[in-house]
């Protein structure tokens, strides 16, 4: 809860729900938890407002409550790390669509507008949306499928139910288990033509961001072994992370051991298209965890060898790697050598590292202070107990804290986050005018065309947009799509950070 | 032969049999006829000959013979500087620091730096600057070789760290180990095969530097070694031990493509802590951003 994710938060709050509903979330971050009378007070909004923002950020789940002191009334809380996830949304949309098509990147979507819909109006919703588009072929068959399937993979789960207990007088809310629905599709049909509100149909589902998680983590483990070795270990990699999720805790920091034996036996069934695999599985075993930075080890001989997946070291490699990078760029490779090089003997000596990193001593002097200064290194004072001369040596020893090297690589994160945010609402904010111009043309042509109105109309209307201003608007869109990759690559970097901080140091 | 010089001929023989020295005692049992009038005028000729040292070892004194070369360097020296060059002598090829001799010799610092200007006037030593400390100046003979440890090995050029042939090594260190990295990648023959054949030993990498002739100096294994690890230390390689002992090296990539925060310029901003919504440095007026945009 820093500063830095204050500000983060609240662009991103602005972003996708207005001035109201950032004002509130600004106040909720200040205070921490609080009561609607007393945000009322110190935002001075008027409280039916206010109470709309909360049921906004409630309904995201962007916020939580819990009865205050007497009981009576409720305390309500931002959840700044859910807000972060609003920036990885397209991330959750691309791997629906690469992993199950088009059928579910639109229901995902569909679901993270909507924050939580029932099943009935979720699939009728999207459609009815793409009834005409025919590119899509979405039909509700293939909508129900892909709902179920979903469900079963738990990428969708049922919603919390608010239960009211006995002597509160505020509700709780409590997960319920997700129980795959039966979708009748003739109901659906059905329910089609019906109005949305007379719909009986009350098991709200919701996105379970978790299992998206999940597999961004199997894919950065993958590529990153990959990189390593070769696209072969990263397929054993795969093989091992499926084979972790039937016995182990999805984010165990160390799974429960793998038998190679299922190993091999998952290698043959892909051995058309590996055959290297499936030819050196055992090999491929013993490089992985030799080479693998760790990710593998092996605990036990018993059927052909035991393997558990270390993801709480993995997500340490990957933060080291993380700021190892971030070292280089900010202070050149030299220092990046010297951060290295500390982290390698744990704790070293000045002069030690002189002599290991092989710099000139003046320069290797100063970016081992730049580093310091950057908090990427500490120090630590080794004094000898007070001896009988007068002189007492102290040795200073430098470390590497990565807990709090990542804290900072994370501060740094969010700053940038919030930069870019801000950017791109300075860009859009600069020209307006223009943009606001280019919509209007634009829904004037569809119009036009919609009605079949004769071509020199149309050309008449488009070319109300000047050349130059074409020009301009094309800049426009260049940089806010560069800023807008740039939102999605920092939020794979704190992705990793917050994987590392998943796990208690 | 007179019987002075028989006497002297015996103890010169007992004392070459005791390199460590020998006391009055020893020389009392080896030769029992002697008086100690005569070893006493005995053993101070010797001492004016210079054939001997003399030290005192509790309450008794040691004789200890002289080894013969350092005796012929120093024609026509005197007293202190004997005394100095013995002590130059002893301290070999590592040198020895202008103070230890003051504290050992208990000369004056004066009368010192005189002796040491003669015997350096004369070629029978010189002075070394020491890497480690560049104000410190070792001595030592004049015929010797500096050690290591004094010159920095290849790395220094009168006293100068040379980056720059250090950085080129490296370099070309990493463009051997690369030949070989990909050798592992999908290896049919297997991955352990491919592993064994990207690693490479740091004689085969002294040997590929040698035949490219980028070094003046001859490198040794062991300043090969010191420039692979610093390629370990950049995360470009990985090492590991053979069984046998010796040690190989790997060019590896690191887990991740640069991540997000250093591909913005945010990330590499000399003033990202300055940054601020308002005031003199904003991200709505970042020049580093503006470029970055165009």
């Amino acid at each position: 809860m820093s500063h830095q994710l204050g500000r983060v938060v609240s662009v991103i709050l602005h972003r996708y729900f207005g001035e109201i509903v950032q004002q509130v979330g600004n106040d909720l971050f200040m205070y921490g938890s609080k009561p609607i009378g007393l945000i009322v007070k110190t935002t001075g909004l008027p409280r039916v407002k206010v109470i709309e923002s909360l049921r906004t950020l409630l309904k995201f789940d962007l916020a939580s409550f819990e009865p205050s002191t007497n009981e009576v009334i409720a305390d309500y809380k931002l959840l700044p790390e859910n807000v972060l996830l609003f920036i990885r949304y397209p991330r959750y949309l691309l791997q629906m669509k690469s992993k199950y098509g088009s059928a579910a990147e639109l229901i995902v979507e569909e679901l993270l507008q909507t924050a939580n819909s029932t099943a009935t109006v979720l699939l009728i919703t999207v459609a009815n949306k793409y009834k005409g588009d025919k590119d899509k072929n979405i039909e509700l068959k293939i909508l129900k499928d892909t709902f179920i399937s979903l469900a079963t993979a738990g990428y969708i789960q049922q919603a919390p139910v608010a239960v009211l207990k006995e002597g509160s007088e505020l509700p709780t809310l409590e997960h319920v288990a997700t129980i795959v629905p039966d979708l009748d599709l003739r109901t659906l049909q059905q329910a089609m033509t019906m109005n949305l509100n007379d719909i009986k149909d009350n098991v709200y589902w919701k996105v379970n961001y978790d299992r998206f998680h999940q597999d961004f983590r199997d894919e950065v483990m993958i590529k990153a072994v990959s990189r390593r070795i070769d696209e072969n270990a990263g397929e054993l990699m795969r093989h091992l992370l499926q084979q972790m999720y039937l016995a182990s805790a999805a984010w165990a920091p160390e799974s429960n051991p793998t038998p190679a034996l299922e190993l091999r036996d998952a290698c043959r069934r892909g051995a058309a298209e590996r055959p290297l695999l499936h030819q050196y599985v055992d090999q491929y075993l013993k490089v992985l965890e030799e080479n693998g930075g760790g990710f593998v080890k092996r605990i036990g001989d018993a059927s052909g060898g035991q393997y558990v997946v270390r993801a709480k070291h993995a997500a340490e490699q990957l933060v080291h790697t993380v700021l190892d990078h971030t070292v280089i760029e900010r202070l050149g490779s030299k220092a990046a050598r010297i951060f290295r090089l500390i982290r390698d003997k744990k704790y070293i000596e000045e002069d030690d590292i002189q002599k290991n990193a092989m710099l000139v001593n003046k320069e290797c002097k100063e970016l081992t202070y730049k580093l310091l200064e950057e908090h990427f290194i500490s120090l630590q004072p080794m004094r000898k107990a007070a001896s009988a001369g007068g002189l007492v040596k102290a040795v200073y020893l430098y470390h590497i804290k990565l807990n709090d090297v990542a804290n900072t690589a994370q501060e740094m994160c969010y700053r940038s986050l919030h930069n870019i945010i801000k950017r791109g609402e300075h860009e859009r904010k600069l020209h307006a005018r223009l943009l606001d111009k280019q919509r209007r043309v634009r829904s004037i042509v569809h119009g036009m065309r919609m009605r079949g109105e004769p071509q020199q109309n149309i050309d008449d209307v488009e070319e109300t947009l000047t050349p130059p201003e074409l020009a301009v608007l094309q800049g426009v869109e260049k940089r806010l799509k560069q800023l807008s990759t740039a939102e999605l690559e920092l939020d794979r970097n704190l992705f990793l950070l917050k994987w590392y901080f998943m796990y208690p140091h | 032969m007179s019987k002075s010089e028989e006497i002297r001929e015996k103890i010169m023989n007992i004392a070459k049999k005791n390199p460590k020295g020998i006391s009055a005692k020893d020389i009392t049992s080896a030769i029992p006829e002697i008086s100690s009038a005569v070893l006493v005028t005995a053993i101070n000729e010797l001492l004016q000959q210079e054939l001997f040292d003399l030290f005192s070892q509790g309450d008794s004194y040691v004789y200890r013979l002289k080894t013969t070369t350092s005796k012929q360097a120093v024609k026509g020296a005197d007293n202190e500087e004997k005394v100095v060059y013995n002590l130059i002598d002893e301290a070999g090829n590592k040198g020895i620091w202008i103070r230890d001799i003051r504290i050992r010799s208990n000369l004056q610092n004066t009368q010192l730096t005189k002796v040491l200007k003669n015997l350096e006037s004369k070629k029978v030593i010189k002075a070394v600057k020491c890497v480690n400390a560049s104000k410190k100046k070792v001595y030592m003979l004049y015929n010797l070789e500096p050690d290591r440890s004094i010159t920095g090995g290849a790395w220094y050029q009168d006293q100068d760290f040379e980056s720059e042939f250090v950085d080129i090594l490296n370099v070309q260190c990493l463009r051997f180990l690369h030949q070989r990295a990909d050798k592992m990648k999908n290896n049919p023959r297997g991955p352990i095969v491919g592993r064994t054949q990207s690693y490479a030993t740091a004689a085969e990498v002294q040997k590929y530097i040698t035949d490219l002739g980028i070094s003046k100096v001859q490198l040794d294994v062991e300043d090969v070694i010191t420039i692979l690890n610093t390629l370990v230390y950049d995360g470009k390689a990985e090492s590991t031990v053979y069984p046998d002992g010796s040690k190989v090296y790997r060019a590896i990539e690191s887990l991740i493509p640069p991540p997000g925060l250093v591909q913005i310029p945010c990330g590499v901003c000399p003033l990202i802590h300055k940054c601020c919504s308002t005031g003199l440095v904003t991200p709505q007026d970042c020049k580093y951003m503006n470029e970055w945009l165009e």
